[in-house]
Protein backbone atom coordinates (compact mmCIF):
# COMPACT_ATOMS: atom_id res chain seq x y z
CA UNK A 1 0.00 0.00 0.00
CA UNK A 2 2.57 2.49 1.10
CA UNK A 3 6.50 2.18 -0.07
CA UNK A 4 9.51 4.62 0.34
CA UNK A 5 12.31 4.05 -1.44
CA UNK A 6 15.88 5.72 -0.60
CA UNK A 7 13.99 8.86 0.64
CA UNK A 8 15.80 11.55 1.48
CA UNK A 9 14.24 15.27 2.54
CA UNK A 10 16.49 17.98 3.02
CA UNK A 11 14.05 21.87 3.48
CA UNK A 12 15.25 24.42 1.29
CA UNK A 13 16.95 26.47 4.37
CA UNK A 14 19.34 23.08 4.19
CA UNK A 15 18.00 21.60 7.01
CA UNK A 16 18.49 17.72 6.62
CA UNK A 17 15.43 15.66 8.36
CA UNK A 18 15.17 12.74 6.89
CA UNK A 19 18.09 10.01 5.43
CA UNK A 20 17.98 7.29 3.41
CA UNK A 21 14.44 5.73 4.39
CA UNK A 22 13.13 2.26 3.34
CA UNK A 23 9.71 1.01 4.36
CA UNK A 24 7.00 -1.10 2.81
CA UNK A 25 3.76 -0.53 4.81
CA UNK A 26 1.09 -3.30 3.33
CA UNK A 27 -3.11 -2.79 2.81
CA UNK A 28 -4.95 -2.81 6.39
CA UNK A 29 -1.58 -2.10 8.16
CA UNK A 30 -1.77 -0.64 11.90
CA UNK A 31 1.62 0.99 12.44
CA UNK A 32 2.78 3.17 15.21
CA UNK A 33 6.19 5.54 14.08
CA UNK A 34 7.48 6.57 17.45
CA UNK A 35 10.30 9.02 18.09
CA UNK A 36 11.31 12.22 20.05
CA UNK A 37 10.06 15.16 18.54
CA UNK A 38 11.86 16.76 15.87
CA UNK A 39 12.91 12.98 14.74
CA UNK A 40 11.62 13.77 11.46
CA UNK A 41 7.61 11.58 12.38
CA UNK A 42 5.72 14.76 10.97
CA UNK A 43 7.48 15.07 7.56
CA UNK A 44 7.64 11.62 6.80
CA UNK A 45 3.52 11.80 7.04
CA UNK A 46 3.69 14.65 5.11
CA UNK A 47 5.79 13.10 2.10
CA UNK A 48 2.82 10.60 2.19
CA UNK A 49 -0.24 13.24 1.31
CA UNK A 50 2.25 15.99 -0.65
CA UNK A 51 2.58 18.07 2.03
CA UNK A 52 6.29 17.75 1.22
CA UNK A 53 7.88 16.69 -1.71
CA UNK A 54 10.66 14.22 -1.15
CA UNK A 55 14.40 15.45 -2.26
CA UNK A 56 15.31 11.92 -3.63
CA UNK A 57 13.65 8.99 -3.82
CA UNK A 58 10.20 7.36 -4.29
CA UNK A 59 6.86 7.58 -2.66
CA UNK A 60 4.62 5.51 -3.50
CA UNK A 61 1.12 5.48 -2.02
CA UNK A 62 -1.33 2.99 -3.59
CA UNK A 63 1.14 2.37 -6.27
CA UNK A 64 0.90 5.69 -7.65
CA UNK A 65 4.65 7.40 -7.17
CA UNK A 66 4.04 10.93 -5.15
CA UNK A 67 6.62 13.00 -5.85
CA UNK A 68 6.18 12.57 -9.46
CA UNK A 69 2.52 13.74 -9.21
CA UNK A 70 1.78 17.50 -10.70
CA UNK A 71 0.08 19.67 -8.52
CA UNK A 72 -3.29 19.28 -10.29
CA UNK A 73 -3.23 15.29 -9.44
CA UNK A 74 -2.14 15.89 -5.73
CA UNK A 75 -6.35 16.47 -5.01
CA UNK A 76 -6.93 13.59 -5.71
CA UNK A 77 -4.29 11.69 -3.71
CA UNK A 78 -5.41 13.24 -1.08
CA UNK A 79 -8.66 12.04 -1.27
CA UNK A 80 -7.57 8.61 -0.81
CA UNK A 81 -5.69 9.56 2.75
CA UNK A 82 -7.55 10.47 5.45
CA UNK A 83 -5.76 12.79 7.99
CA UNK A 84 -5.71 13.25 11.95
CA UNK A 85 -4.10 16.22 13.17
CA UNK A 86 -2.94 16.93 16.81
CA UNK A 87 -4.72 20.36 16.51
CA UNK A 88 -7.46 19.14 14.76
CA UNK A 89 -7.68 21.59 12.31
CA UNK A 90 -11.51 22.17 13.11
CA UNK A 91 -13.35 25.36 11.33
CA UNK A 92 -14.27 27.50 13.90
CA UNK A 93 -17.48 29.04 12.56
CA UNK A 94 -18.61 25.85 11.62
CA UNK A 95 -20.56 22.88 13.47
CA UNK A 96 -18.98 19.29 13.92
CA UNK A 97 -21.75 18.81 11.24
CA UNK A 98 -20.74 21.38 8.95
CA UNK A 99 -17.08 20.71 8.86
CA UNK A 100 -16.82 16.84 8.36
CA UNK A 101 -19.54 17.72 5.26
CA UNK A 102 -17.03 20.26 4.37
CA UNK A 103 -14.59 17.21 3.14
CA UNK A 104 -17.55 15.79 1.31
CA UNK A 105 -18.23 19.28 -0.40
CA UNK A 106 -14.67 20.34 -1.47
CA UNK A 107 -14.67 16.66 -3.77
CA UNK A 108 -18.06 17.97 -5.00
CA UNK A 109 -20.03 14.83 -3.65
CA UNK A 110 -23.93 15.03 -4.56
CA UNK A 111 -25.74 16.68 -2.01
CA UNK A 112 -28.18 13.58 -1.63
CA UNK A 113 -25.60 11.42 -0.11
CA UNK A 114 -23.66 13.77 1.50
CA UNK A 115 -25.91 13.95 4.59
CA UNK A 116 -25.92 10.21 4.84
CA UNK A 117 -22.02 9.90 4.99
CA UNK A 118 -22.02 12.62 7.49
CA UNK A 119 -23.84 10.89 9.73
CA UNK A 120 -22.34 7.69 9.38
CA UNK A 121 -19.49 9.28 10.62
CA UNK A 122 -20.49 10.98 13.17
CA UNK A 123 -22.21 7.35 14.52
CA UNK A 124 -19.03 5.87 14.30
CA UNK A 125 -16.64 8.29 16.16
CA UNK A 126 -19.33 8.50 18.69
CA UNK A 127 -20.25 12.11 17.84
CA UNK A 128 -24.02 12.09 16.75
CA UNK A 129 -25.26 14.23 19.50
CA UNK A 130 -22.67 16.89 19.14
CA UNK A 131 -23.59 17.05 15.38
CA UNK A 132 -24.50 21.13 15.93
CA UNK A 133 -22.06 22.13 18.50
CA UNK A 134 -19.07 24.06 17.16
CA UNK A 135 -15.65 23.46 18.07
CA UNK A 136 -15.17 25.47 20.71
CA UNK A 137 -17.90 24.28 22.75
CA UNK A 138 -15.80 20.90 22.43
CA UNK A 139 -13.69 19.06 24.74
CA UNK A 140 -10.09 18.05 23.49
CA UNK A 141 -11.12 14.35 22.64
CA UNK A 142 -14.31 15.57 21.10
CA UNK A 143 -12.90 17.87 19.06
CA UNK A 144 -10.08 14.73 17.91
CA UNK A 145 -13.41 12.66 17.48
CA UNK A 146 -14.76 15.49 14.90
CA UNK A 147 -11.66 15.42 13.31
CA UNK A 148 -11.26 12.14 12.86
CA UNK A 149 -14.77 11.58 11.12
CA UNK A 150 -13.99 14.07 8.76
CA UNK A 151 -10.73 12.18 7.83
CA UNK A 152 -13.12 8.79 7.00
CA UNK A 153 -16.29 10.48 6.11
CA UNK A 154 -14.63 9.76 2.18
CA UNK A 155 -14.40 5.96 3.38
CA UNK A 156 -10.40 6.24 2.32
CA UNK A 157 -8.32 3.36 2.23
CA UNK A 158 -5.21 4.58 4.16
CA UNK A 159 -5.36 6.97 7.26
CA UNK A 160 -2.69 9.07 9.01
CA UNK A 161 -2.72 10.32 12.40
CA UNK A 162 -0.21 12.85 13.43
CA UNK A 163 0.46 12.53 17.34
CA UNK A 164 -3.82 12.25 17.21
CA UNK A 165 -2.96 12.23 21.25
CA UNK A 166 -0.40 15.17 22.21
CA UNK A 167 -3.13 16.92 23.45
CA UNK A 168 -5.08 14.65 24.95
CA UNK A 169 -5.47 13.49 28.88
CA UNK A 170 -4.23 9.73 29.49
CA UNK A 171 -7.97 8.09 29.16
CA UNK A 172 -9.15 10.24 26.19
CA UNK A 173 -5.56 9.70 24.42
CA UNK A 174 -6.54 5.12 24.76
CA UNK A 175 -10.60 6.29 23.79
CA UNK A 176 -8.92 7.85 20.66
CA UNK A 177 -6.33 4.91 19.93
CA UNK A 178 -9.67 2.43 20.38
CA UNK A 179 -11.46 4.57 17.52
CA UNK A 180 -8.62 4.37 15.37
CA UNK A 181 -8.40 0.50 16.19
CA UNK A 182 -11.96 0.09 15.46
CA UNK A 183 -11.74 2.20 12.12
CA UNK A 184 -8.25 -0.02 10.82
CA UNK A 185 -10.48 -3.44 11.47
CA UNK A 186 -12.53 -1.77 8.78
CA UNK A 187 -10.28 -2.17 6.28
CA UNK A 188 -8.18 1.30 6.16
CA UNK A 189 -4.57 1.30 6.75
CA UNK A 190 -3.73 3.05 9.96
CA UNK A 191 -0.36 4.90 10.48
CA UNK A 192 -0.03 6.80 13.98
CA UNK A 193 2.65 8.82 14.45
CA UNK A 194 3.14 9.19 18.37
CA UNK A 195 5.44 9.95 21.01
CA UNK A 196 3.18 8.10 24.04
CA UNK A 197 4.97 5.30 25.49
CA UNK A 198 2.20 3.96 27.22
CA UNK A 199 0.10 3.39 24.48
CA UNK A 200 2.51 1.87 21.93
CA UNK A 201 3.59 -1.06 24.43
CA UNK A 202 -0.22 -1.96 25.46
CA UNK A 203 -0.92 -1.87 21.33
CA UNK A 204 1.51 -4.33 20.59
CA UNK A 205 1.29 -3.49 16.74
CA UNK A 206 3.76 -2.89 14.49
CA UNK A 207 6.86 -0.04 15.36
CA UNK A 208 8.40 1.94 13.14
CA UNK A 209 11.10 4.02 14.95
CA UNK A 210 12.82 6.98 13.81
CA UNK A 211 16.13 8.69 15.39
CA UNK A 212 17.66 11.68 13.58
CA UNK A 213 15.64 11.22 10.51
CA UNK A 214 16.65 7.56 9.94
CA UNK A 215 14.68 4.26 10.81
CA UNK A 216 16.86 2.69 13.52
CA UNK A 217 13.96 -0.27 14.33
CA UNK A 218 10.85 -1.70 12.25
CA UNK A 219 9.47 -4.35 14.57
CA UNK A 220 6.08 -6.40 14.35
CA UNK A 221 4.15 -6.72 17.38
CA UNK A 222 6.67 -4.26 19.26
CA UNK A 223 7.00 -1.55 22.16
CA UNK A 224 8.05 1.76 22.50
CA UNK A 225 11.51 0.74 23.41
CA UNK A 226 13.79 -2.02 22.45
CA UNK B 1 -21.89 21.45 -11.36
CA UNK B 2 -24.93 22.45 -10.25
CA UNK B 3 -24.60 20.92 -6.48
CA UNK B 4 -21.27 22.79 -6.93
CA UNK B 5 -22.61 26.07 -7.70
CA UNK B 6 -24.74 26.33 -4.38
CA UNK B 7 -21.83 25.77 -2.35
CA UNK B 8 -19.83 28.29 -4.58
CA UNK B 9 -22.18 30.90 -4.03
CA UNK B 10 -22.70 30.09 0.17
CA UNK B 11 -19.25 29.87 0.35
CA UNK B 12 -18.81 33.61 -1.35
CA UNK B 13 -21.81 34.92 0.88
CA UNK B 14 -20.30 33.75 3.66
CA UNK B 15 -16.65 35.38 2.93
CA UNK B 16 -18.21 38.22 2.16
CA UNK B 17 -20.16 38.78 6.09
CA UNK B 18 -17.09 37.57 7.31
CA UNK B 19 -14.62 40.03 5.91
CA UNK B 20 -16.56 43.35 6.26
CA UNK B 21 -13.94 45.64 6.87
CA UNK B 22 -12.12 44.94 3.71
CA UNK B 23 -15.39 44.09 1.84
CA UNK B 24 -16.43 47.69 2.40
CA UNK B 25 -12.80 48.58 1.29
CA UNK B 26 -12.84 47.22 -2.09
CA UNK B 27 -16.37 48.25 -2.53
CA UNK B 28 -15.03 51.65 -2.24
CA UNK B 29 -12.25 51.88 -4.03
CA UNK B 30 -13.77 50.37 -7.51
CA UNK B 31 -16.86 53.01 -6.53
CA UNK B 32 -13.94 55.89 -6.69
CA UNK B 33 -12.81 54.17 -9.97
CA UNK B 34 -15.64 53.71 -11.89
CA UNK B 35 -16.79 57.64 -10.88
CA UNK B 36 -14.14 58.85 -12.94
CA UNK B 37 -14.20 56.85 -15.41
CA UNK B 38 -18.02 57.32 -15.85
CA UNK B 39 -17.00 61.02 -15.54
CA UNK B 40 -14.37 60.82 -17.94
CA UNK B 41 -16.88 59.34 -20.35
CA UNK B 42 -19.68 61.81 -19.73
CA UNK B 43 -16.86 64.46 -20.54
CA UNK B 44 -16.27 63.21 -23.84
CA UNK B 45 -19.92 62.41 -24.98
CA UNK B 46 -20.80 65.97 -24.15
CA UNK B 47 -17.78 67.60 -25.81
CA UNK B 48 -18.32 65.56 -29.10
CA UNK B 49 -22.34 66.66 -29.02
CA UNK B 50 -21.36 70.34 -28.37
CA UNK B 51 -19.05 70.51 -31.52
CA UNK B 52 -21.34 68.36 -33.71
CA UNK B 53 -23.59 71.01 -32.82
CA UNK B 54 -21.71 73.80 -33.64
CA UNK B 55 -19.82 72.29 -36.61
CA UNK B 56 -23.50 71.76 -38.55
CA UNK B 57 -23.54 75.55 -39.08
CA UNK B 58 -20.75 75.92 -41.90
CA UNK B 59 -22.53 79.50 -41.87
CA UNK B 60 -20.85 82.98 -42.84
CA UNK B 61 -23.23 85.60 -41.53
CA UNK B 62 -22.85 88.65 -43.58
CA UNK B 63 -24.42 91.98 -43.04
CA UNK B 64 -25.70 94.61 -44.93
CA UNK B 65 -25.83 97.96 -43.00
CA UNK B 66 -27.72 100.33 -45.46
CA UNK B 67 -30.76 100.04 -47.06
CA UNK B 68 -31.24 98.68 -50.30
CA UNK B 69 -34.15 97.22 -52.62
CA UNK B 70 -34.91 93.87 -53.14
CA UNK B 71 -33.25 93.56 -56.44
CA UNK B 72 -30.08 94.37 -55.04
CA UNK B 73 -30.24 91.60 -52.51
CA UNK B 74 -31.02 89.59 -55.58
CA UNK B 75 -28.23 90.57 -57.43
CA UNK B 76 -26.15 90.32 -54.83
CA UNK B 77 -27.18 86.74 -53.65
CA UNK B 78 -26.21 86.06 -56.84
CA UNK B 79 -22.39 87.52 -56.71
CA UNK B 80 -21.73 85.81 -53.42
CA UNK B 81 -22.95 82.43 -54.76
CA UNK B 82 -20.44 82.83 -57.71
CA UNK B 83 -17.75 82.89 -55.04
CA UNK B 84 -15.73 79.31 -55.34
CA UNK B 85 -16.19 76.85 -51.97
CA UNK B 86 -20.30 78.53 -51.44
CA UNK B 87 -22.69 75.93 -51.36
CA UNK B 88 -25.75 78.43 -50.56
CA UNK B 89 -26.31 81.54 -50.13
CA UNK B 90 -30.02 82.79 -48.27
CA UNK B 91 -30.90 86.43 -47.84
CA UNK B 92 -32.87 87.44 -44.83
CA UNK B 93 -34.48 90.78 -45.00
CA UNK B 94 -33.91 92.97 -41.75
CA UNK B 95 -38.01 92.61 -41.22
CA UNK B 96 -37.78 89.12 -41.41
CA UNK B 97 -34.98 88.98 -39.11
CA UNK B 98 -36.52 91.01 -36.66
CA UNK B 99 -40.46 89.32 -36.79
CA UNK B 100 -38.66 86.10 -36.19
CA UNK B 101 -35.96 87.22 -33.04
CA UNK B 102 -38.89 88.58 -31.35
CA UNK B 103 -40.55 85.69 -32.09
CA UNK B 104 -37.69 83.31 -30.53
CA UNK B 105 -37.72 85.26 -27.58
CA UNK B 106 -41.13 86.63 -26.90
CA UNK B 107 -41.86 84.31 -23.83
CA UNK B 108 -38.58 85.82 -22.25
CA UNK B 109 -39.20 89.70 -22.90
CA UNK B 110 -41.08 92.08 -24.35
CA UNK B 111 -38.86 93.39 -26.61
CA UNK B 112 -41.44 95.74 -28.75
CA UNK B 113 -41.95 97.60 -25.41
CA UNK B 114 -38.42 97.94 -25.38
CA UNK B 115 -37.28 99.02 -28.22
CA UNK B 116 -39.07 100.77 -31.14
CA UNK B 117 -37.47 100.34 -33.99
CA UNK B 118 -35.61 97.24 -35.78
CA UNK B 119 -31.98 97.37 -34.99
CA UNK B 120 -31.58 94.35 -37.21
CA UNK B 121 -29.61 94.59 -40.68
CA UNK B 122 -29.86 92.46 -43.62
CA UNK B 123 -28.21 89.40 -43.50
CA UNK B 124 -27.01 86.97 -46.35
CA UNK B 125 -26.15 83.48 -44.80
CA UNK B 126 -23.64 81.92 -47.30
CA UNK B 127 -23.05 78.46 -46.58
CA UNK B 128 -19.64 76.93 -47.49
CA UNK B 129 -18.81 73.34 -48.49
CA UNK B 130 -16.11 72.35 -45.63
CA UNK B 131 -15.30 74.14 -42.41
CA UNK B 132 -11.70 75.23 -43.65
CA UNK B 133 -13.22 77.21 -46.28
CA UNK B 134 -14.99 79.23 -43.76
CA UNK B 135 -12.00 81.42 -43.13
CA UNK B 136 -10.68 82.06 -47.28
CA UNK B 137 -14.46 82.78 -47.97
CA UNK B 138 -15.41 85.08 -45.22
CA UNK B 139 -12.78 86.64 -46.20
CA UNK B 140 -13.81 87.69 -49.85
CA UNK B 141 -17.36 88.07 -48.92
CA UNK B 142 -16.28 90.74 -46.47
CA UNK B 143 -14.55 92.88 -49.48
CA UNK B 144 -17.42 92.84 -51.53
CA UNK B 145 -19.34 96.20 -52.12
CA UNK B 146 -22.29 96.43 -49.47
CA UNK B 147 -21.13 94.07 -46.82
CA UNK B 148 -20.06 95.95 -43.83
CA UNK B 149 -19.41 92.88 -41.52
CA UNK B 150 -18.86 89.33 -41.45
CA UNK B 151 -19.27 86.64 -38.61
CA UNK B 152 -18.68 82.77 -38.61
CA UNK B 153 -17.61 80.58 -36.06
CA UNK B 154 -14.91 78.65 -38.11
CA UNK B 155 -11.73 78.87 -35.12
CA UNK B 156 -13.89 77.68 -32.51
CA UNK B 157 -15.20 74.85 -34.27
CA UNK B 158 -11.13 74.59 -34.93
CA UNK B 159 -10.19 74.61 -31.30
CA UNK B 160 -12.95 72.73 -30.25
CA UNK B 161 -12.20 69.89 -32.34
CA UNK B 162 -8.71 70.01 -31.28
CA UNK B 163 -9.77 69.93 -27.14
CA UNK B 164 -12.02 66.94 -28.14
CA UNK B 165 -9.32 64.68 -29.77
CA UNK B 166 -6.83 66.02 -26.79
CA UNK B 167 -9.75 65.10 -24.04
CA UNK B 168 -10.06 61.48 -25.99
CA UNK B 169 -6.24 60.28 -26.26
CA UNK B 170 -5.47 62.03 -22.75
CA UNK B 171 -8.65 60.89 -20.79
CA UNK B 172 -8.03 57.41 -22.60
CA UNK B 173 -4.53 56.84 -20.72
CA UNK B 174 -6.02 58.49 -17.78
CA UNK B 175 -8.82 55.74 -17.66
CA UNK B 176 -5.89 52.78 -18.51
CA UNK B 177 -4.02 54.27 -15.76
CA UNK B 178 -6.74 54.53 -13.42
CA UNK B 179 -8.18 51.26 -13.63
CA UNK B 180 -4.40 49.30 -13.79
CA UNK B 181 -4.40 51.12 -10.60
CA UNK B 182 -8.05 49.92 -9.34
CA UNK B 183 -6.80 46.13 -10.37
CA UNK B 184 -4.08 46.62 -8.46
CA UNK B 185 -5.56 47.98 -5.04
CA UNK B 186 -8.32 45.42 -5.50
CA UNK B 187 -6.08 42.35 -6.03
CA UNK B 188 -4.15 43.70 -3.03
CA UNK B 189 -7.50 43.96 -0.72
CA UNK B 190 -9.23 40.77 -1.61
CA UNK B 191 -5.45 39.58 -1.17
CA UNK B 192 -6.30 40.00 2.40
CA UNK B 193 -9.71 38.07 2.79
CA UNK B 194 -7.50 35.59 0.97
CA UNK B 195 -5.15 35.27 3.78
CA UNK B 196 -7.41 35.57 6.19
CA UNK B 197 -8.75 32.27 5.07
CA UNK B 198 -5.72 30.92 5.01
CA UNK B 199 -6.73 28.47 7.48
CA UNK B 200 -9.61 27.63 5.49
CA UNK B 201 -7.83 26.83 2.22
CA UNK B 202 -5.10 24.84 3.58
CA UNK B 203 -7.93 22.34 5.46
CA UNK B 204 -9.37 22.45 2.17
CA UNK B 205 -6.52 21.17 0.18
CA UNK B 206 -5.87 18.95 2.59
CA UNK B 207 -9.19 17.13 2.34
CA UNK B 208 -8.64 16.91 -1.71
CA UNK B 209 -10.29 20.68 -3.05
CA UNK B 210 -8.96 21.21 -6.31
CA UNK B 211 -7.37 24.43 -6.75
CA UNK B 212 -10.68 25.70 -8.84
CA UNK B 213 -12.68 24.74 -6.32
CA UNK B 214 -11.01 26.74 -3.88
CA UNK B 215 -10.67 29.89 -6.20
CA UNK B 216 -14.85 29.86 -7.21
CA UNK B 217 -15.67 31.19 -3.78
CA UNK B 218 -13.51 34.32 -3.76
CA UNK B 219 -14.14 35.29 -7.75
CA UNK B 220 -18.10 34.94 -7.25
CA UNK B 221 -16.72 37.26 -3.57
CA UNK B 222 -14.97 39.76 -5.81
CA UNK B 223 -18.03 39.51 -8.92
CA UNK B 224 -20.37 40.54 -6.15
CA UNK B 225 -17.29 43.56 -4.56
CA UNK B 226 -17.24 44.86 -8.32
CA UNK B 227 -21.03 44.67 -9.31
CA UNK B 228 -21.82 46.50 -5.85
CA UNK B 229 -18.91 49.18 -6.63
CA UNK B 230 -20.60 49.77 -9.66
CA UNK B 231 -24.19 50.37 -8.79
CA UNK B 232 -23.39 52.38 -5.67
CA UNK B 233 -21.07 54.62 -8.46
CA UNK B 234 -23.79 54.37 -11.53
CA UNK B 235 -25.78 56.20 -8.54
CA UNK B 236 -23.34 58.95 -7.37
CA UNK B 237 -22.87 59.68 -11.03
CA UNK B 238 -26.73 59.35 -12.25
CA UNK B 239 -27.92 61.85 -9.51
CA UNK B 240 -24.99 63.90 -9.74
CA UNK B 241 -25.34 63.95 -13.44
CA UNK B 242 -28.83 64.89 -13.74
CA UNK B 243 -28.86 67.50 -11.55
CA UNK B 244 -25.78 69.33 -13.43
CA UNK B 245 -27.87 68.63 -16.58
CA UNK B 246 -30.97 70.32 -14.97
CA UNK B 247 -28.63 73.30 -14.01
CA UNK B 248 -26.99 74.08 -17.15
CA UNK B 249 -30.28 73.20 -18.78
CA UNK B 250 -31.78 76.37 -17.18
CA UNK B 251 -28.97 78.50 -16.27
CA UNK B 252 -26.80 78.09 -19.83
CA UNK B 253 -29.57 76.81 -22.51
CA UNK B 254 -27.47 77.35 -25.47
CA UNK B 255 -25.17 74.46 -24.44
CA UNK B 256 -26.06 71.19 -26.05
CA UNK B 257 -25.64 69.04 -22.76
CA UNK B 258 -26.50 64.83 -23.28
CA UNK B 259 -29.74 64.15 -21.80
CA UNK B 260 -30.31 60.88 -24.12
CA UNK B 261 -31.31 57.77 -22.31
CA UNK B 262 -29.69 55.37 -24.14
CA UNK B 263 -26.31 56.89 -24.14
CA UNK B 264 -26.59 57.53 -20.76
CA UNK B 265 -28.16 54.13 -20.35
CA UNK B 266 -24.87 52.88 -22.09
CA UNK B 267 -22.40 54.77 -20.06
CA UNK B 268 -23.89 53.33 -16.41
CA UNK B 269 -24.13 49.32 -17.69
CA UNK B 270 -20.08 50.01 -18.84
CA UNK B 271 -19.66 51.14 -15.55
CA UNK B 272 -21.12 47.86 -14.12
CA UNK B 273 -19.78 45.64 -16.20
CA UNK B 274 -16.30 46.73 -15.58
CA UNK B 275 -16.71 46.75 -12.24
CA UNK B 276 -17.83 43.10 -12.11
CA UNK B 277 -14.78 42.47 -14.72
CA UNK B 278 -12.26 44.13 -12.06
CA UNK B 279 -13.65 42.34 -9.06
CA UNK B 280 -13.62 39.26 -10.82
CA UNK B 281 -9.89 39.59 -12.18
CA UNK B 282 -8.80 41.22 -9.21
CA UNK B 283 -10.17 38.43 -6.76
CA UNK B 284 -9.02 35.95 -9.56
CA UNK B 285 -5.22 37.21 -9.24
CA UNK B 286 -5.34 37.64 -5.73
CA UNK B 287 -6.23 34.05 -5.27
CA UNK B 288 -4.20 32.67 -7.28
CA UNK B 289 -0.74 34.38 -5.94
CA UNK B 290 -2.40 32.81 -2.71
CA UNK B 291 -2.65 29.37 -3.82
CA UNK B 292 0.94 29.60 -5.92
CA UNK B 293 2.83 30.86 -2.96
CA UNK B 294 1.35 29.37 -0.26
CA UNK B 295 0.41 25.40 -1.02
Amino acid sequence: MIQLINVSKTYPNGTDVLYNINLNIGKEEFVFVVGPSGAGKTTLMKLLYRDEKASSGKVIVDKVDVSALTPDQVPYLRRNIGIVFQDYKLLPKRTVFENVAFALRVTGAPRSSIRRKVMQALELVGMLRRANAFPDELSGGEKQRACIARAIVNAPPILLADEPTGNLDPTTSWDIIQLLDKINKRNTTVIVSTHNKSIVDDMKRRVVAIENGRIVRDQMLGGYNV
Amino acid sequence: MFNNLEFFIVEALRSFRRGALMTVVAIGTITVTLVIFGVFLLLVVNLGNIVGNVSSGLDISAYVDQPITLEQAGAMQLELSKISGVQKVDFISRDEAWKKFKEDFSDQLEIGEIVQDNPLPHTFIVKVRTPDLIAPVAKIVSQKPGISNVRYSGKLIEQMKALVSAVRVGGSILVILVTIATLLIVVNTIRLTVLARETDIYIMKLVGATNTFVKYPFIIEGVLIGIIGGVLSFLVLKVSYDSLAFQVSTTLPFLPIVTNGFVLGVIYIIMVLLGSILGMLGAYISVSRVLKAEF
